[in-house]
This record gives C-alpha cells, sequence and structure tokens, in this order.
C-alpha cells in the first residue's frame, strides 16, 4: 500500500485517542481573553499613534519654539503643525480602515496580507514622522544660527582663533550626526519589535506567496 | 438570542473537537501549548461565529479559523515549562495494532511532519483529512494547481525518508 494512504489511515485511526472536553468546558473557554497577536498589534500600533503625536504636541510647546513668538518663522511652523495633524489623521484612518478588515473568515494569505497591510501602516506614520522631525529639526537649526543670541556670541568667540566656515561645519555636522543617531535608533527600535510581532507572519506569507509562483 | 447562539456554537463545536485536537497536536509540542491553543482557537471561532453563514458545513469553515489561528494568530508563550511531550505516533495506541516495521515507519513520517513549517503542515494536515484540493487551496489561498504540486514535493520528501 501506498505509504500516505496507510499514514492518512493511521491518522484517522487516531481519533479514538484524542482528548476530549466537555461541553461545559468549552462553554467557560468562549468568555476567556484572548491572546491573539492581532490583538497585540493592535495596542501597540494604538501606542505608537499616542506617542508620536504627544511628541510632536510636545516639540511645539517646547521651550525654544517659544523664541519663534517673536520671530516671523511662526508661519513655518505652523505649517509643519497642520501638515503634523493632517498626517496623523489620515494614518488612523487608514489604519482603522485596515484593521477592520482583518477577519478569520478569509483564507490563510488574505489574512495574513491584511494584518501585515496594517502594520504597514503604522510602519508608514512612523517614517512620516522621521522625516517631519528630521526636516522640522533642520530648519530650525538654520533658524537658530541666523537668530539666536547664544548661538551667536558664540559664533563671535570660535572666529576670534579659527576660520569661520570651520564653525558651520561643527555645527551642522553635530546637527547631523545627532539627527543620523536618533534615526538609527528609532529604526533598531522598530525592527526589534517587527522581529518579535510579526517575523512568523512574514515567513508563512512569503511561504503561501512562494507556492504560488 | 444570545443564549441560544452560545448554546448552537458550544453544541456544534463540541461535537467537531477533534478538528482542533488534531490541530493543536500538529503545531504545538508540549500539552501546556496544546491546552493553550486549543482555547485561542475557540475564542477566535466563538468570535467569527456570527459570520459564519450556513452556506458552508461548519467543520470546512472550522478547518478554516482553526488553521487562521494556529499559523496566524496565535503566539505561543515563551513560558518553558514542558510538561509531557506529545509525540504524534504514540496518541496511546497499542502498539500490537502494527507490525514492527510499520510502527517504525509511521513514526519517521509523522517525525518528519513535525519538522515542516506551518504552511506545509496545513497542507499535509488537510490531506490527512481526506479534503479535496479545491478545499485546500481556498483555505490556505493559492491556487488548487500550485496546492497540488507542492503536496507532490511533500509526498516525495516523505518518501524519500523512509526509503533512502
Amino acid at each position: 500500500m501506498d505509504e500516505l494512504e496507510f499514514l492518512k489511515k493511521d491518522w484517522q485511526r487516531k481519533e479514538k485517542s484524542l482528548p476530549r472536553l466537555t461541553y461545559d468546558q468549552i462553554y467557560e473557554m468562549i468568555w476567556k481573553r484572548s491572546s491573539s497577536i492581532v490583538k497585540w498589534i493592535f495596542y501597540i500600533s494604538i501606542i505608537e499613534f499616542v506617542f508620536w503625536a504627544t511628541t510632536s504636541f510636545l516639540l511645539k510647546d517646547a521651550e525654544f519654539m517659544e523664541s519663534y513668538e517673536a520671530i516671523d518663522h511662526m508661519i513655518i511652523m505652523q505649517i509643519f503643525t497642520y501638515l503634523g495633524y493632517a498626517g496623523l489623521f489620515i494614518f488612523m484612518y487608514l489604519f482603522f480602515l485596515n484593521y477592520k478588515r482583518i477577519s478569520t473568515n478569509d483564507n490563510v494569505k488574505k489574512l495574513l496580507k491584511n494584518i501585515l497591510r496594517t502594520r504597514k501602516t503604522v510602519k508608514n506614520y512612523v517614517w512620516f514622522n522621521l522625516i517631519y522631525f528630521a526636516i522640522v529639526a533642520s530648519v530650525t537649526v538654520v533658524i537658530q544660527v541666523n537668530q539666536n543670541t547664544d548661538i551667536e556670541m558664540l559664533h563671535d568667540k570660535f572666529i576670534i582663533d579659527h576660520d569661520e566656515s570651520f564653525f558651520y561645519l561643527i555645527f551642522y555636522g553635530i546637527t547631523i550626526v545627532s539627527i543620523f543617531i536618533f534615526c538609527v535608533l528609532i529604526w533598531l527600535f522598530y525592527r526589534l519589535i517587527y522581529g518579535i510581532l510579526l517575523g512568523k507572519l512574514e515567513k508563512n506569507y512569503k511561504e503561501l506567496k512562494r507556492i504560488d509562483l | 438570542m444570545k443564549k441560544e447562539l452560545e448554546h448552537q456554537f458550544v453544541t456544534l463545536l463540541e461535537e467537531n473537537q477533534n478538528i482542533v485536537h488534531k490541530i493543536c497536536r500538529l503545531y504545538t509540542s508540549d500539552q501546556d501549548a496544546h491546552n493553550d491553543l486549543f482555547q485561542e482557537i475557540t475564542i477566535q471561532l466563538w468570535k467569527a461565529y456570527p459570520k459564519f453563514r450556513g452556506d458552508a458545513k461548519f467543520s470546512t469553515w472550522m478547518y478554516r479559523v482553526a488553521l487562521n489561528t494556529a499559523i496566524t494568530l496565535y503566539r505561543r508563550s515563551k513560558k518553558k515549562i514542558r510538561t509531557q511531550e506529545i509525540d504524534l505516533v504514540s496518541f496511546k495506541m497499542k502498539a500490537d495494532e502494527y507490525d514492527g516495521e510499520e510502527e517504525r515507519q509511521l513514526k519517521l513520517m509523522y517525525d518528519a511532519i513535525k519538522e515542516l513549517n506551518d504552511i506545509d503542515k496545513a497542507l499535509v494536515f488537510l490531506f490527512l483529512e481526506d479534503r479535496d484540493y479545491k478545499d485546500i487551496s481556498e483555505t490556505l489561498g493559492i491556487s488548487e494547481v500550485n496546492a497540488r504540486v507542492k503536496m507532490n514535493r511533500i509526498k516525495t520528501k516523505l518518501k524519500t525518508i523512509l526509503n533512502p
């Protein structure tokens, strides 16, 4: 006999040895809390939205921003603020739209795809914020260099015995490196969350796509 | 109304619970994890039940939701309390039903299946459950032809293990 037919027969025979739960045991289970990965993804995503939204609002209120009150550049910061809000609402809307699509009634591939897509929205929001912060930080630095009295003093002291372009090189250099390090840290943090949350899902989704190649 | 739905669902699941147990056996390797996965599948089935329309058989629908849970939603909690290991072969079967060689072959095959990835496991599982390829392809979301091709590859692999 074919080995696999033999295996199939044995598999079906083994039904008899399966455990059996009673009606009451099953009834009790339906009220237990789920610990599914989708639930985790949902909570973590919400935390991320709240975190990034709060960060951008806090930044807006930061002390150094107040110095702009008196300056004409306030309008630029206002545009950035609106952009920040718009980003938050658009991404939140997309997130909920995708989240609602997740259903275990779908086939395995579609379910995986919808979960991964939901996470991708959050990932894009984080990218949006990183780019947003990089731009805001750059604009801020440029404005500060031209207007901040402390920096002006530093600048004046520095050029007594150094070249002026050297001052700007160091100043912008430090800024760029700080922004870069900040982005790398955030990126590493996300790789970690992603590895933990989505490793299995990505692997299985790739496998299903490979079968259909 | 709600009570009625609960009763209906629990009765159906009680009748068909074998399907869930078999998936748990295949996807977990100890009793704790088995119970854990069983519970998660039950919760997911219950959550999805209102959307279950009678156009498919309850069992067919169960295969889909249960496999979805095992492959996608379930995250093994890191508790490493290994209670009794589940052995697909022993299943408390009487050994004397087979001769030594058959027993050995079965063990080899079950061991090999346990080593497969999540998707291949699902394919083999549905095959062992005697589901047709149309059903397999619809459950996994792959084309029927490719489901067949993949299954044949797995079969060949299993045969090589038996006859090296």
